[in-house]
């Protein structure tokens, strides 16, 4: 077996040409025939290899705890189709939304926990990972820490039922082009299009009317240098954007309630 | 992109240039491929997961921030 190893590199291209002239010609005939068999433990071993190097660093190992419910955190900006420059901490939708379908399909997952702290982002990337949330089978539970501002506002009404922390914010402003003057009907027309597509997710989603979310987004005199509304804790709740004041434990317990309900429906059902 | 952020324009693409000089490599991992910014000589640090399989985007191993160590690719 070792030997024939050694003769194998030989007669490959580096040593070959070296060697005497009239050995390449019967070496090269038997060398098709071996070489598809060789290729195909070959890419396996690769993979392998691959598997085995990938080696996690500075990290102890976590006691494995099986749980039901699946926590997506969103937080810093929503990047969507342009990377954002280091400074900034990002939440990807390219990784939120797998990780939604995965959340979906996998039958271990009963429930999903949506933690928000963001200051907004691509309203593309945002809406799509609102959507994917809206249109979820399994019950979910959004919870806004800290910060759910612009873009994550419809992330934080898009599950079934939605927590803000007393301290946290929402802030609620129109959507723009920083710094340019708009020049054309059309590009106000365009950007109010988009607007509507944000507002009237909003609207469907939770109890908050079109018309008092537009309002909230036009007033002046709330922000410095700016039109729309901060809404803090109890006020989001009074205006109907999300559905109850708490922290962690409640939204717990409310996951766990839906996820008890999900299942006697389903006992229902079979 | 229409960006609807809190965050100023200005200080949200400060730096851009930084991302545009990244050099990034794309490493297979059985049907998946993990985008890569090499941190060292076989070290990397993974920028971003393409795969098929979404179960794959619940493995804590393969999220975008951790370190992956590879053999030399003999192949290339």
């Amino acid at each position: 077996m070792p030997n024939r190893r050694i003769t194998d590199y030989l007669n490959r291209p580096p040593f070959s040409g070296s060697q005497d002239v009239p050995q390449p010609a019967p070496a090269e005939q038997p060398q098709p025939a071996t070489a598809p068999p060789a290729e195909a433990p070959g890419t396996e071993d690769q993979k392998k290899k691959v598997l085995d190097s990938i080696t996690q660093l500075g990290q102890t190992n976590v006691p494995q705890l099986e749980s039901n419910i699946y926590c997506l955190t969103i937080i810093g900006q929503v990047e969507g189709h342009i990377q954002l420059p280091p400074q900034n901490k990002t939440t990807k939708y390219e990784h939120i939304i797998p990780q939604l379908v995965a959340a979906e399909q996998n039958s271990k997952v009963e429930g999903v926990l949506v933690i928000l702290n963001t200051v907004g982002g691509d309203v593309e990337a945002g809406l799509a990972i609102a959507e994917m949330v809206s249109s979820l089978s399994k019950p979910v539970v959004t919870l806004v820490l800290g910060g759910g501002h612009s873009i994550g506002v419809p992330i934080a009404v898009a599950g079934d039922y939605s927590f803000i922390a007393e301290t946290a914010t929402m802030t609620i402003h129109p959507i723009r082009l920083t710094g340019l003057v708009i020049g054309v009907p059309q590009t106000f027309e365009y950007l109010d299009k988009m607007q509507d597509r944000v507002v009237s997710f909003i609207a469907r989603h939770s109890k908050i009317s079109e018309e008092k979310f537009r309002e909230l987004m036009l007033r002046t005199g709330e922000l410095t240098r700016d039109i729309g509304t901060n809404v803090i804790g109890a006020d989001a709740v009074k205006y109907g954007l999300i559905d109850e004041v708490g922290g962690l434990g409640k939204a717990l317990k409310k996951l766990n309630e839906l996820i008890e309900k999900a299942r006697s429906g389903e006992k229902v059902l079979q | 992109m229409i960006f609807y952020s809190v965050v100023p324009m200005e200080v949200v693409f400060a730096n851009m240039e930084q991302v545009e000089k990244r050099e990034l490599r794309e490493l297979p991992l059985g049907e998946a491929t993990m985008v890569v910014e090499p941190t060292g000589p076989y070290e990397g640090r993974i920028v971003r997961l393409i795969s098929p399989n979404p179960q794959d985007y619940l493995n804590p191993r393969l999220a975008p921030g951790e370190t992956v160590r590879f053999r030399p690719d003999w192949h290339a």
